[in-house]
């Protein structure tokens, strides 16, 4: 009977282990794997809350963050106790998370239908949670708070009359040069700053930058990462410049049928055959490009983001002291931000707008909570946050309080002012964002864009797709997708 | 049977229940209500805040998939190349390793096993490294050697899915060696010594003594390596992202995305299902043909 007791009692000790894992892991300012503890999260969430409204204490805010900047996961923390001290009637519990598994942590939260009350998130991403019907619409709960960020960039977290989100920054996605390279194959890489260079100048140019001995290339004209998902950006930073700002023009019908794709992508595989480009392009992935751009393999690299600047000053520094941490057979490297190559049209920028949104996983969700979690999403938005997070990331606050902010902040050292005009420029060459292409149809094109495009250019920078297969797979991915009447044709 | 024994015998039956109902419930949370939940997911149209049926649109959609098929034929084709070369590969080290002491038995183990307990992760990024594409990458300045032009290997869709299978084999060969090792170690002596006395040369032993007697532990790793090859995700995911031109895309990436990049979660139950249906064919396939003769 002993042993059978001892054996049920280690039998019971095994099953509580097992569950254990099942069990609250509301972590909070933890990294932790949530896939498990969504649902347990909710519960004990939702316990919290009720019992704390019932004695009329906190409203707690949950928000999901990453390391939006290098020490924005060190400072929120700093943000978060400044708002708790000054709303005792709210608190924000912050779960940080790593780029890589902030979005694959939010999506099982969201499907598990228990989100955070706040998420960062890139603005393309709002479609599929409106879609879901789990993201709030800030104009019932924000008004003039709204009016302090720039409507241009507020419209990418806009679809119909709905806003879902504040941006926190907004990213120009260029390319970026080796000044001395540059300047050795004679361009004047000012000028291109200022005024743009089209894709015959651009192609002339990389041509000059390329350094081969015999049948070996030591320094490409132009590395952009293409490896697996990384070929969606260059498509897409590019594609702006070819007259096809948009995936759906004015009138809402699909534009990359346009025939200007095909010339596009033949202009685009025209670099590779130039031998300005490595034929290896497709497996070239984002740590590689950057290695080439410092060791100095390549004059112009991509994708370009302004806090590249800092990243090679960084790596400049490390040389001059003479430090091991330098990249391995890197040389000095003034970083040159450039303007992509216009195809054809005007001068179109890609930004990457990132921001705070509101979630909420119930069908009728408390207004009270959700005018407290706007609150929370605005302020981490603007002021002071906005200021410091823009300055690390060498970008300019696109809210007005950010700016305020933003001026009393000590300037940054060394920082190359071309760039910083240039980035401004830019900036405003942003291409529109369009709240008007409803929600389902962004759906639709974010399939095509991953199921055809992505995969066929990937195979036509390998060499494998013809520029004109590429064309006619998207037109016949787009005609069964909205039919040929939904399709530009030209 | 007496009064006494039948009540013995009852009362150790209820304990035989009790110590199962602690797996029992194990198994019926996190496998048994997955399965049927998902098998209710496949008719719907899932949505967090309250799901929709849809009947059989799911199925409807996936048969209609020219990637679900491409997605497929992916699959069978790594299966096919990866687990007959790697347990051939298995087989033939574990025989190598097997006449040594047993120090230096551990040590290959050891050695063949590391990239078994090293993270999927880790082992990308030090394949990637390998398969750099540039002329300064490790397989290109090796191929050099053989007089071999540049590779785009994970680049190509000639060469990424060969890298994805080279990458799988050896990945994998630890946990079969380890498997064969004790399977050959089970053998009796007394079978190499009636092959000896019969003059036997080393590779009729092998031929006719070692591979009839670990049979049974072929007919196991050659189920569960097709199983977890069907169920390949991982390699794909890292390594090529299912490029160039869904060359690598595997059904488990298909799936994976279908659930977790498109939120289209009946669909991907719908595609996980039917891949669980060709999985379970395979495997009863495979157990019918290559274990009638086998003896356990």
């Amino acid at each position: 009977m002993k042993k059978k007791m001892l054996a049920l009692i280690l039998s019971a000790a095994m099953a509580v282990s097992v569950l254990a894992g099942c069990g609250s892991g509301a972590d909070t300012n933890t990294s932790s794997d949530a896939s498990g503890t969504a649902a347990a999260e909710k519960e004990n969430g939702d316990k919290k809350q009720e019992t704390e409204s019932a004695s009329g204490k906190k409203d707690v805010v949950k928000a999901l963050l990453p390391p939006v900047s290098a020490t924005y996961q060190e400072k929120v923390m700093e943000y978060v106790d400044a708002f708790n001290a000054e709303n005792p009637d709210i608190e924000i519990e912050v779960t940080t998370a790593s780029w890589e598994d902030m979005t694959q942590k939010l999506d099982v939260q969201v499907n598990a239908g228990s989100p955070p009350d706040i998420a960062f998130v890139g603005s393309d991403g709002i479609s599929k949670y409106l879609d879901l019907g789990m993201i709030i619409d800030l104009n019932d709960y924000l008004s003039d708070e709204l009016s302090d960020f720039d409507d241009n960039v507020l419209n990418y977290f806009r679809n119909g009359d709905g806003t879902y989100g504040l941006p926190a920054y907004c990213e120009v996605q260029c390319i970026g040069g080796n000044k001395e390279k540059l300047e050795a194959a004679g361009i004047d890489w000012q000028n291109v700053q200022k005024n743009g260079w089209t894709y015959d100048e651009f192609r002339e140019a990389i041509k000059k930058g390329v350094e081969a001995d015999g049948g070996n290339t030591s320094c490409y004209g132009f590395v952009f990462a293409c490896a697996g998902v990384t070929a969606k950006d260059y498509f897409s930073i590019f594609v702006k410049n070819a007259d096809l700002p948009a995936s759906f023009d004015k009138d809402l019908k699909y534009a990359y049928t346009s025939k200007n794709m095909l010339t596009f992508l033949e202009d685009l595989r025209a670099l590779i055959d130039d031998g300005s480009m490595p034929k290896e392009l497709s497996s070239v992935d984002a740590g590689k490009r950057w290695n080439m751009m410092l060791t100095g393999q390549t004059m112009i690299t991509g994708k370009g983001l302004s806090s590249f600047e800092r990243s090679a000053y960084n790596n400049n520094k490390l040389l001059e002291e003479g430090s091991a941490d330098a990249v391995e057979g890197s040389v000095p490297v003034e970083y040159i931000v450039l303007p992509v190559p216009v195809f054809q049209g005007e001068q179109h920028a890609l930004g990457a707008v990132d921001g705070y949104i509101c979630l909420t996983g119930e069908k009728n969700p408390d207004p009270e909570h959700l005018k407290n979690v706007a609150k929370v999403a605005y302020f981490l938005a603007s002021g002071d946050r906005a200021a410091n997070t823009c300055q690390e990331l060498y970008l300019s606050p696109v809210c007005e309080s950010g700016r305020e902010a933003y001026a009393k902040l000590d300037p940054i050292a060394d920082k190359n002012q071309s760039n910083t005009a240039c980035v401004e420029l830019l900036t405003t060459q942003i291409a529109e964002a369009r709240p008007d292409i409803p929600a389902e149809l962004s759906a639709k094109a974010i399939k095509i864009e991953d199921e055809v495009i992505v995969p066929k250019f990937q195979g036509l920078l390998s060499g494998e797709v013809t520029p004109e297969e590429m064309y006619q797979a998207i037109v016949e991915a787009a005609h069964e997708a909205f039919g040929a009447e939904g399709c530009v044709a030209d | 049977m007496n009064k006494t024994k039948k009540k013995r015998i009852k009362k150790e039956a209820v304990w035989a229940y009790v110590f199962i109902l602690v797996p029992l419930c194990t198994f019926t949370v996190f496998t048994i209500y997955p399965v049927i939940s998902s098998i209710i997911t496949s008719f719907q149209d899932y949505k967090p805040l309250g799901s929709e049926w849809v009947g059989l649109a799911n199925y409807v959609s996936t048969f209609k998939s020219s990637l679900f098929y491409k997605a497929l034929k992916n699959t069978a084709v790594y299966t096919v190349i990866t687990v007959p070369i790697a347990i051939l590969m298995s087989f033939i080290i574990s025989v190598m390793i097997l006449p040594f002491r047993k120090g230096i038995q551990s040590f290959f183990k050891g050695a063949f096993y590391l990239p078994a307990i090293a993270s999927g992760v880790a082992l990308s990024f030090v394949w990637k490294w390998i398969y750099d594409p540039l002329p300064s990458g490790l397989l290109n300045s090796l191929a050099r050697v053989f007089g071999f032009s540049n590779q785009n290997w994970l680049g190509s869709s000639k060469t990424a899915m060969a890298s994805l299978i080279i990458m799988a084999v050896f990945a994998g060969l630890g946990q079969n060696i380890i498997i064969y090792i004790a399977a050959l170690l089970g053998i009796d002596p007394t079978y190499y010594e009636a092959a000896d006395i019969d003059g036997a040369t080393f590779l009729q032993k092998v031929r006719y003594v070692v591979w009839p007697l670990v049979k049974p532990t072929t007919v196991f790793l050659a189920i569960t390596s097709v199983i977890n090859g069907f169920q390949s995700f991982q390699t794909a995911y890292l390594m090529t992202g299912g490029g160039p031109d869904n060359a690598t895309t595997m059904a488990g990436l298909l799936i994976f995305n279908r659930a977790f990049k498109y939120f289209e979660y009946g669909e991907a139950c719908a595609q996980a299902l039917l891949l669980a249906v060709i999985i379970a064919i395979f495997a009863i396939f495979q157990f019918k043909v290559s274990a009638n003769d086998v003896e356990y």
